[in-house]
């Protein structure tokens, strides 16, 4: 078999074709309710329930601010953690004055975790023997849908969507159409096979503990994680993109993630982390801000940020 | 920007005049439950260094609480051994970095995290507010005993040296080293990062981002409950607890940290009772507290008070 990661190979097209074919198959069906106890004068918060391919029923947080729109919007794609947060912890809530923001529990983090109760670690290899049967598959598909939902909504602007997180976002941006802005964290899916042999720190442990048990599956795991492969990914994405490199001399640093960066169609931004969750915080929102027309960020910031 | 003001900021948190009465009652009645400790290999996660278990025991109200141990194949009969205490949001990992660090390692997941949810499971966000209203039922009482109940795990392990045992997290993991550290005297040594958990009620007014701004959510859905909810947390705030601490202890703070403030920080470190203790803050830095420059710190610290070295 022909490497799929290469981003001119038709079995990934095929693989990611199949899966969004299997996806519009289900309807979002989506239950919007209303969470006053996180509801505040500038900001009305929703749990939102939608369906992914499976089917599967996720779990989502909507927060829309008061007013008229319509409001740019950040979509804080699944994370590699149990937790679902509503935004992202350290981020001021007043965040919420400005954009849309719309965070989603994939199948297996909580309030998304029935049936399926995902572990961490554990995730990242469940089912990766199979291109078919590895679990990202529909997490990637959860992705994507939770995208398509937040883009249906009345007062966002269409012109000002934000998708941001690790993996994930990058994926769900190549996918799916309506992302006009990605900041993306590598995590798991760049060069996974070859990275998680120069560490020992999880997650990329994982595939070192899974190999290490059944060496026999070496090859069937780098056929599936080619399908995952984020330089891949990378190529079909127009959008403008932040990339957040680790700090030099770290595994995904700036250099690591240089065919990544390469691949992608849209104007892309590099910064490299100067290990201090400050500033590279303080980068990243600034960013968005700017590239979303919010000309007050500053006061939006978390008060032990403010200049 | 360093906030220049952090360290003469004046605290609101009050120690209750029974503390001691409150927690020795919470005691007394874990005491009456067996740890019915259990131990189990897990061969996927472990390697030609390191041995990996699943561990269980019983803490409060019978809860069974699951825990990661590692442990380095070579290893002295007797091995000192590090209770790694998990964030606030984070799922516990399995602690091998210690391990091959040569220490037996101990990574807790207290009730309602990942593994620990079969009998108490409030949420994220929810857990920082669970019944806030009520110290006997709040979310942290059985959660704080959880932790210590590890120490009694150690304590339970042979090839555990019982008189090298170290506590470290950051975050609610630095909140959790406090309070462990405060109330089980076998702790010789304690590294606490950006902590959280200390100094509520100060935090809810100097910053609003989660996991904190849960408490002003639910003030602003309760306003009446305001003065059971301060009389609640003071019982479970670090700083009330910090007078306690005995055995050396470092901690390390971010001058810009948005989640858990410089300032409650600083008020923790005035009330540590410890003589041997050593504030780290760190300028230009964040809820990471410096943590990258800071971990040859707390290496350096932890060989020093339990293997030894100089």
């Amino acid at each position: 078999m022909s490497a799929p990661g290469d981003r001119t190979d038709g079995a990934f097209a095929d693989y990611w074709r199949q899966a969004l074919d299997e996806l519009a198959c289900y309807p979002a069906c989506p239950e919007i309710d209303p969470l006053p106890s996180r509801a505040t004068e500038f900001a009305t918060l929703y749990n939102v329930r939608l369906t992914s391919l499976g089917p599967y029923r996720l779990f989502g947080y909507l927060s829309v601010p008061r007013g008229r729109g319509p409001f740019p919007a950040i979509y804080y794609a699944p994370k590699y953690q149990s937790v679902l947060e509503i935004i992202p912890q350290g981020t001021a809530n007043l965040q919420r004055s400005r954009y849309i923001t719309f965070s989603l529990a994939a199948r297996g983090q909580r309030n998304a975790d029935m049936p399926y109760a995902a572990m961490f670690p554990g995730l990242l290899t469940d089912g990766i023997a199979g291109s078919a049967s590895y679990v990202f598959r529909g997490i990637v598909a959860d992705a994507v849908r939770g995208l398509e939902f937040l883009l249906m909504w009345p007062e966002l602007d269409p012109a000002r969507v934000v998708v941001m997180g690790n993996d994930m976002a990058l994926a769900a941006a190549a996918l799916a159409r309506g992302a006009t802005h990605v900041v993306t964290t590598p995590a798991l899916f760049h060069r996974t096979a070859e990275l998680a042999g120069k560490t020992q720190a999880y997650p990329l442990e994982e595939i070192n503990d899974y190999l290490r048990t059944y060496p026999e599956r070496a090859v069937a795991v780098r056929d599936t994680l080619a399908y995952y492969e984020l330089g891949a990914f990378a190529s079909r994405v127009t959008a403008a993109t932040l990339v957040m490199a680790g700090a030099a001399g770290t595994l995904l640093d700036a250099r690591a993630l240089e065919p990544l960066v390469a691949a992608l169609r849209g104007p892309a931004t590099v910064y490299e982390s100067e290990q201090s969750s400050y500033k590279d915080g303080l980068y990243a929102e600034r960013w968005i801000a700017a590239q979303c027309g919010v000309t007050d960020v500053e006061t939006i910031l978390p008060e032990h940020w403010r200049p | 920007m360093p906030r220049t003001d952090a360290k003469t900021y004046r605290s609101r948190v009050k120690k209750p005049d029974d503390f001691d009465r409150f927690w020795d009652d919470v005691l007394r009645q874990a005491a009456e439950i067996p740890l019915a400790p259990e131990i189990v290999p897990e061969p996927l996660r472990t390697s030609d260094d390191i041995e990996t278990f699943q561990v269980f025991y019983t803490s409060l109200d019978h809860v069974r609480v699951a825990a990661w141990y590692c442990r380095p194949r070579r290893r002295a009969e007797r091995t000192p051994a590090i209770m790694l205490l998990p964030g606030y949001q984070m799922d516990p990992p399995i602690p091998k970095e210690w391990a091959r660090k040569g220490y037996i390692a101990l990574s807790v997941a207290p009730r309602g995290k990942l593994r620990s949810l079969r009998q108490f499971n409030p949420g994220y966000p929810n857990l920082l507010t669970h019944n806030i209203v009520d110290r006997h039922t709040y979310a942290y009482r059985g959660f704080y005993v959880d932790t210590w109940r590890g120490i009694d795990f150690l304590l339970s392990r042979p090839e555990v040296e019982p008189t090298r045992i170290g506590v470290t997290g950051s975050s609610q993991g630095g909140g959790l080293t406090v309070t462990t550290a405060a109330m089980r005297h076998e702790v010789r040594a304690a590294a606490a990062g950006a902590p959280y958990l200390c100094g509520y009620a100060d935090a809810i007014e100097l910053t609003h981002t989660y996991p904190y701004e849960e408490i002003n959510d639910y003030l602003r859905l309760h306003p009446e409950s305001r003065e059971k909810v301060e009389t609640t947390v003071a019982y479970f705030d670090g700083t009330n607890f910090a007078d306690r601490i005995r055995c050396p202890i470092v901690v390390n703070i971010g001058l810009q940290d948005n989640v858990c403030p410089p300032e409650t920080g600083y008020e923790l470190f005035a009330r540590i009772g410890a003589s041997d203790k050593q504030l780290y803050p760190y300028d230009g830095h964040g809820h990471d507290a410096g943590r990258i420059k800071h971990s040859a710190v707390v290496d350096r610290f932890f060989a020093q008070h339990l293997r030894g070295e100089r």
